[in-house]
C-alpha cells in the first residue's frame, strides 16, 4: 500500500515536470505545430509554412506595447530583406487586450507586411511558453525549433545595434553554420493572457 | 493707448509664464545604466530599499504609484527607501517630467539610461525579469535581494512583506 502511494506521487511528480518542460520547446526540439487564419482570412500552419521555407520566423507582436512598437520598423525591414531569402515571418497577436481590427490598422498604419494572425485563447502562446513582445521563434523545414528570444539588444535605438541576434541567426542558418546564440532573452511586454 | 498698453501687459505675462516654466526644477534624479544602478543600492546599504520599476504608458505603474509615496512616508522612519526608476525611452523624457510633477512624489526617480545592451540590465536587476512593468525589487538592510514583485500590487501587499524584511533587520 505504501509502495503503492510512493509510486502513485512519483508518477504525479514527473507528469508535472513533463509538463511543465513541455510549455518550453528547446533549441533543436521540435516545434509545436499550430493552424491559425491570418488578418485577411488565410488559414496558416506551421506545418506547410516550413515546408515552403527555408525557415519561417514566428514573432510575438502587440500594437500597444512601446517595446514591441519600436521594433515595428525593424520587423518590416528584416520580413522584407529576408523574405526574398526564402525566409517568412508570421506576427502573431496573443494579446486579448487588442482586437482583430485594432492588429489590423495597426499592421496597416506600420506597414507590417508580413502575415500576421491573431491568438484566439493565446494558445500559440501557450504552446511556445512565449511570455513577452517581441519574442521570436525561428523554425527551419525540418520542423525543429532554431532560435528563441529578442531581435537585438537594443529595444529603444535601431542604429546603436550592437548585437542583431535575430539576422545573425537567419544569416547562420541561411548559410548552413551553427548558430553563435541560439538562444537570447527577450524584453518586452507580457502577453495579455485572456 | 489702452490697446498698447493692454498687449504690453499681455506679452509680459507670457514671457513671465515661460520663464516660470523654463526654471521648473527637473523631477528626475538622473539616469542610471547598469554601473550607476549597482552603485545606487551599494550607496543605500543600511537601509532596506524598494526599486520600483515603470513607465508613463503603463497604466498599472500610474495607478500603484501613489501607494509607493505612501509606503516612503510611513515606513521611511523605520528604515525604508523607495526609488522609482521610468524605463521610458529618451523621446518621452517631457512625459516623464510631466508625470512626476503630477504625482509629486515623496521618493526620488531615476530614467534608465538609453543605450547599451538590455539584457546586461536588467541581469543586474533580476535575471528572472524580461521587461513587464510595473516590476519592484525589495532589497534587505544587507543588500540582499529578497523579493521581486511582477506587476502591480496593493499597498498591504507592499506593507506586509516590507515590514517583514524591516522586522527582520532590527
Amino acid at each position: 500500500m505504501r509502495l503503492a502511494r510512493f509510486f502513485l506521487v512519483t508518477a504525479v511528480l514527473v507528469a508535472l515536470c513533463s509538463a511543465a518542460s513541455a510549455a518550453s520547446p528547446e533549441i533543436g526540439s521540435p516545434a509545436p505545430a499550430f493552424d491559425l487564419t491570418t488578418l485577411e482570412g488565410k488559414s496558416v500552419s506551421l506545418a506547410d509554412a516550413t515546408k515552403s521555407h527555408k525557415a519561417v520566423v514566428v514573432i510575438f507582436i502587440a500594437t500597444k506595447c512601446p517595446y514591441s512598437n519600436a521594433y515595428n520598423v525593424r520587423m518590416r525591414d528584416l520580413a522584407a530583406a529576408y523574405e526574398k531569402q526564402g525566409v517568412m515571418f508570421l506576427g502573431i497577436n496573443s494579446n486579448n487586450t487588442e482586437p482583430e481590427a485594432e492588429v489590423r490598422s495597426h499592421a496597416r498604419e506600420h506597414g507590417l507586411a508580413f502575415p500576421i494572425a491573431k491568438d484566439p485563447g493565446n494558445k500559440v502562446a501557450d504552446l511556445y511558453d512565449a511570455k513577452r513582445t517581441p519574442e521570436v521563434f525561428v523554425v527551419t523545414p525540418d520542423g525543429k525549433l532554431r532560435y528563441h528570444g529578442r531581435i537585438d539588444e537594443n529595444s529603444e535605438d535601431a542604429s546603436q545595434v550592437k548585437s542583431p541576434d535575430l539576422k545573425n541567426a537567419l544569416d547562420a542558418l541561411l548559410a548552413g553554420r551553427t548558430l553563435e546564440k541560439a538562444e537570447t532573452k527577450a524584453f518586452g511586454c507580457t502577453i495579455k493572457r485572456a | 493707448m489702452r490697446l498698447r498698453g493692454t498687449l504690453i501687459l499681455a506679452l509680459s505675462w507670457t514671457c513671465l509664464a515661460a520663464t516660470m516654466a523654463a526654471a521648473a526644477p527637473p523631477r528626475l534624479a538622473g539616469e542610471l545604466d547598469t554601473d550607476s544602478f549597482k552603485a545606487l543600492l551599494a550607496a543605500q546599504k543600511g537601509k532596506v530599499v524598494l526599486v520600483n520599476f515603470w513607465a508613463t504608458w503603463c497604466v498599472p505603474c500610474r495607478e500603484e504609484f501613489p501607494d509607493l509615496s505612501r509606503l516612503q512616508r510611513s515606513l521611511a522612519p523605520r528604515g525604508l527607501r523607495v526609488i522609482g526608476i521610468s524605463t521610458d525611452f529618451a523621446g518621452q523624457k517631457a512625459q516623464v517630467e510631466q508625470f512626476l510633477a503630477e504625482m509629486n512624489p515623496s521618493f526620488p526617480n531615476y530614467r534608465r539610461k538609453s543605450g547599451g545592451d538590455e539584457q546586461t540590465f536588467i541581469e543586474a536587476v533580476d535575471p528572472g525579469w524580461g521587461g513587464e512593468l510595473p516590476f519592484s525589487v525589495l532589497f534587505a538592510a544587507d543588500g540582499r535581494k529578497v523579493k521581486v514583485f511582477s506587476g502591480k500590487r496593493s499597498l498591504a501587499d507592499y506593507e506586509k512583506e516590507i515590514a517583514a524584511v524591516l522586522k527582520k533587520g532590527r
